[in-house]
């Protein structure tokens, strides 16, 4: 990387928040334990033995048992992959459907800029958590009975394959662009009026040319960070759709249905809660770390 | 300013309409009705069942009845609990809610922004750092880990505070606390922020140099101007905390209208599932128009035509 290119200044700014590697390192050992998570996990996520229900920690079961004698510590390294996946997929989804929205509307501006952003106020005030609770019922009932080989069939399949994780993701996608599409669309309407968009244009160059060279990169930082902000609430949603038994199909372990189950037996067996519940607050953490440092690192006014 | 309030509050129509009919054909999508739950119900009883609550009306039909109904703050009858309207439910369910919802508000409001001055007061010293650390931890707890934590602590073992439900105020405590904590860290991160903006301005330089106090400097010219972008947290915080109310009435077991939608959208009862969505989204939108106007009000150098 070249020494003056702005990747290059980003980096070093973010490199001297501590708090902000912290966060990158915690979020990179999460990501190994979710791919190596065969390797890692010393048991099977949905093996249990009834001799060991709601074992207290032990030499061989580090985190103890939960109640179906299921090891915690194996069932909180797979939950990994629920709580990530989600954080990405759902992050990219939202992502792309809010950059292209906003850059479309921006660009366009007049009566098509006019008519998105009134839709985007108007799905503004939809309360979300309802909305998604809503489309989770749609999508966990509507798609129980398919035929294998349709369209319907296919996303179906998708979404066992990834234990449930699929439609939440669609969902979360579905209902969180709006604030990027917001961002996207306001620093489009700044940079499109700036010289070297003018310059361009001049040269001849055509729409897709000025969007791609020119308005992307200029407006793809902060969109960034916006995302990265999100994430926490992303995870959040996926937590509490799992808790109150909307989320992911068991035996699928999510953090957010072992806070559940272990909230159940709280009285007699703390240890069962508090394990997912220190994943969770971690992983948020992290990703709190990591937004905040993005953000100070790409925009220096708003240092602390 | 009026005209701006009125084009504000005429805007929520549409939201409404749009609101309503997204929920409404989103939730006649979902596949099986009231009824399909209930065994050996011969298909003419479920005719006539369907006859009585109009469910074989065509779809736009019942929708222009349910929002008629709206308009008059009539909601309709609640098809799961027959003897119920659905204005009976919310009677009941609504007050719980609402108490929660604008106590764990203002109290977040509160808490967060005296956190927020005397962080930025005593800006980068060991004060500045505990309230900071904290706040972080509050915004990375969430819900379902603060709430069966605190219940662990004040009502498991030290036996202080009610486990769960509701009825005194010892019960509101636990909820109202798990509910703000994580919007108290998000303004006193906020307030701090937008204080140490606004010490580095000029006016306040010329209020120290006339000899005013510290305490008033801040109260009077600083907390002033950096409430501002303060405010503009509280709509989307005061959205935030209404749909976190579901979470935690879940957690707490209280019987308000977020532990009982989860219900009603598995039970297919319909005008439950559509009264609920709009008063939540109804909230939210008025809430939002409050804290433009409000923004207006404060920051004399906005003004809106």
């Amino acid at each position: 990387m070249p020494r003056d290119s702005i990747k290059y200044r980003t980096w070093k700014r973010f490199s001297r928040n501590r708090a902000a590697l912290l966060g990158l390192l915690i979020l990179v050992s999460l990501a190994i334990l979710a791919i190596g998570a065969p390797w890692i996990a010393p048991y099977h996520y949905a093996e249990g033995d009834v001799r060991y229900n709601f074992a207290p920690p032990s030499r061989e079961h580090w985190l103890g048992c939960d109640y179906m004698g299921r090891d915690i510590f194996s069932r909180l390294i797979y939950g990994t992959r629920v709580s990530l996946t989600i954080a990405f997929v759902s992050a990219i989804t939202s992502f792309l459907i809010g950059i292209s929205y906003g850059i479309v509307s921006g660009y366009f501006g007049g009566t098509v800029d006019n008519l998105m952003m009134r839709f985007v106020d108007i799905a503004w005030g939809f309360p979300t958590l309802l909305l998604i609770i809503l489309m989770m019922v749609f999508f966990k009932s509507s798609f129980a009975r398919v035929t294998p080989g349709t369209f319907a069939g296919t996303l179906s399949a998708i979404d066992r394959a990834l234990g449930g994780m699929f439609f939440i993701c669609i969902g979360i996608g579905l209902t969180a662009w709006l604030m990027i599409a917001r961002l996207a669309r306001g620093m489009t309407l700044a940079v499109r009026e700036r010289d070297f968009v003018e310059a361009s244009r001049a040269c001849g160059a055509t729409g897709i040319h000025i969007i791609r060279k020119h308005l992307l990169p200029n407006i793809i930082g902060p969109c960034i960070v916006q995302v990265t902000l999100q994430i926490p609430t992303f995870i959040l949603y996926e937590a509490f759709l799992s808790f109150i038994g909307l989320g992911v199909d068991p035996p699928t372990p999510s953090w957010g249905m072992m806070i559940n189950e272990g909230y159940i037996a709280m009285r007699s067996y703390i240890h069962v809660f508090l394990a997912p519940a220190l994943a969770l607050s971690i992983t948020i953490l992290a990703f709190n770390f990591v937004g905040d440092g993005l953000r100070d690192a790409l925009d220096p006014r708003w240092q602390r | 300013m009026w005209s701006y309030i009125i084009r504000r509050f005429l805007l929520t129509i549409p939201v409404i309409f749009v609101v309503s009919s997204v929920t409404f054909l989103l939730m006649h999508a979902i596949p099986g009705g009231p009824f399909s739950e209930e065994k050996a119900l011969p298909p003419e009883i479920i005719k006539n069942l369907e006859k009585k609550y109009h469910l074989d009306d065509p779809l736009w039909k019942q929708y222009i009845d349910y929002m008629w109904g709206f308009m008059r703050f009539d909601f309709g009858p609640s098809i799961t609990y027959k003897t119920r309207t659905v204005n009976d439910i919310l009677a009941q369910q609504w007050p719980p809610t609402a108490i929660l919802g604008s106590i764990s508000f203002f109290f977040a409001i509160l808490v967060g922004v005296v956190l927020g001055v005397i962080s930025a007061v005593h800006a980068n010293t060991l004060i500045d750092y505990g309230c900071m650390t904290v706040a972080v931890i509050g915004v990375s707890m969430p819900n379902i880990v603060i709430g069966p934590l605190l219940i662990w602590i004040f009502a498991l073992n030290l036996k202080w505070l009610p486990v769960a439900r509701w009825g005194t105020p010892a019960h509101v405590v636990l909820p109202a606390l798990t509910l703000s904590a994580p919007y108290i860290a998000r303004f006193a991160r906020f307030t701090r922020a937008a204080i140490l903006e606004v010490l580095n301005e000029e006016y306040v330089r010329t209020a120290r140099a006339k000899g005013l106090s510290e305490r008033l400097t801040i109260i009077r010219h600083v907390l002033r101007n950096a409430l501002i972008p303060v405010i503009t947290v509280a709509g989307p915080a005061f959205a935030g905390i209404i749909t976190g109310s579901m979470v935690v009435e879940q957690i707490f077991a209280i019987p308000g209208i977020g532990k009982y939608y989860v219900t009603s959208v598995n039970n297919r009862d319909y005008p439950v599932i559509m009264t609920f969505t709009l008063i939540f989204a109804f909230c939210i939108i008025m809430m939002n128009l409050l804290v433009d106007i409000l923004y207006a009000i404060i920051d004399p150098r906005i003004r809106y035509t």
